[in-house]
């Protein structure tokens, strides 16, 4: 059985924090060690502020973050319908360069088990990630 | 949980010294990058941040005081995050700046 919470927020820096609060306490519960809750944790607010700094999508709109809630695992979408971009062509960030481009989803990538980035020029992003839950013995 | 910044300019190092406490992400971000940016203006030094109660930062507060960092390297200053908390070591560990700022 799955359970599944969505969460609509609007396309504005106030909100991230609260994405943040509500996905802690949804780890928490799924039952995620705390380093684990807060890998969770940084990696959404990522993905959240990568759509709310890149989309271009007007401030009353909405985005989606969707939690599915597995036996062994937890996937977390954040998806948006904003202008999209060409998922083979974000550059590696370059430290030397101090500019601190790129380093959102380089982040995701180093805490999350899974991450799925896709998008289409045109229609918008998605950033799916999975974080599975230690093997109990 | 908001983010509170305190600077002061320590004659006897000749260096700012900050500290931060709280959380910076997308919505308060500037307001550091403003901080030190007057601050450096008002008298080129290094900048010793103490993050010791800092409990959360994202790229978007990485990405600001990479980028200071980038211009005052350039004069010979840097920027040094002390005590930093396990959660914050480990994302400057993972961006490989953990090396750069200290």
């Amino acid at each position: 059985m799955t359970d599944t919470l969505k969460l609509s927020v609007p396309v504005k820096p106030e909100y991230v924090g609260t994405v943040r609060l509500a996905i802690s306490s949804l780890a928490n519960k799924a039952g995620f060690d705390i380093e684990a809750i807060e890998d969770i944790k940084v990696a959404v607010s990522e993905a959240c502020s990568n759509i709310v700094c890149h989309s271009t999508i007007d401030e009353d709109r909405l985005y989606n973050v969707i939690c599915e809630i597995f036996s062994d695992r937890l996937s977390i979408s954040v998806e948006d319908e904003g202008v999209g971009f060409d998922v083979n062509n974000i550059p590696e960030p370059d430290l030397s360069e101090h500019t601190g481009s790129g380093l959102g989803v380089f982040i995701i990538r180093a805490l999350m088990d899974e991450v799925d980035v896709s998008s289409k020029v045109g229609s918008g992003t998605s950033i799916r990630m999975v974080k599975y839950l230690p093997e109990t013995v | 949980m908001s983010l509170i910044i305190n600077g002061n300019f320590d004659e006897a190092e000749s260096r700012w010294n900050f500290r931060l406490a709280g959380e910076i992400d997308i919505s308060n971000a500037l307001q550091l990058k403003k901080q030190l940016e007057t601050a450096y203006a008002a008298r080129a030094a290094d900048i010793y941040i103490n993050v010791g109660d800092l409990s959360y930062i994202d790229s978007t507060g990485l990405g600001i005081i990479i980028g200071i960092y980038g211009t005052i390297h350039k004069s010979g200053y840097r920027i040094v995050l002390l005590e930093p908390k396990e959660n914050v070591k480990k994302l400057l560990k993972i961006t490989n700046l953990d090396k750069v700022l200290s």
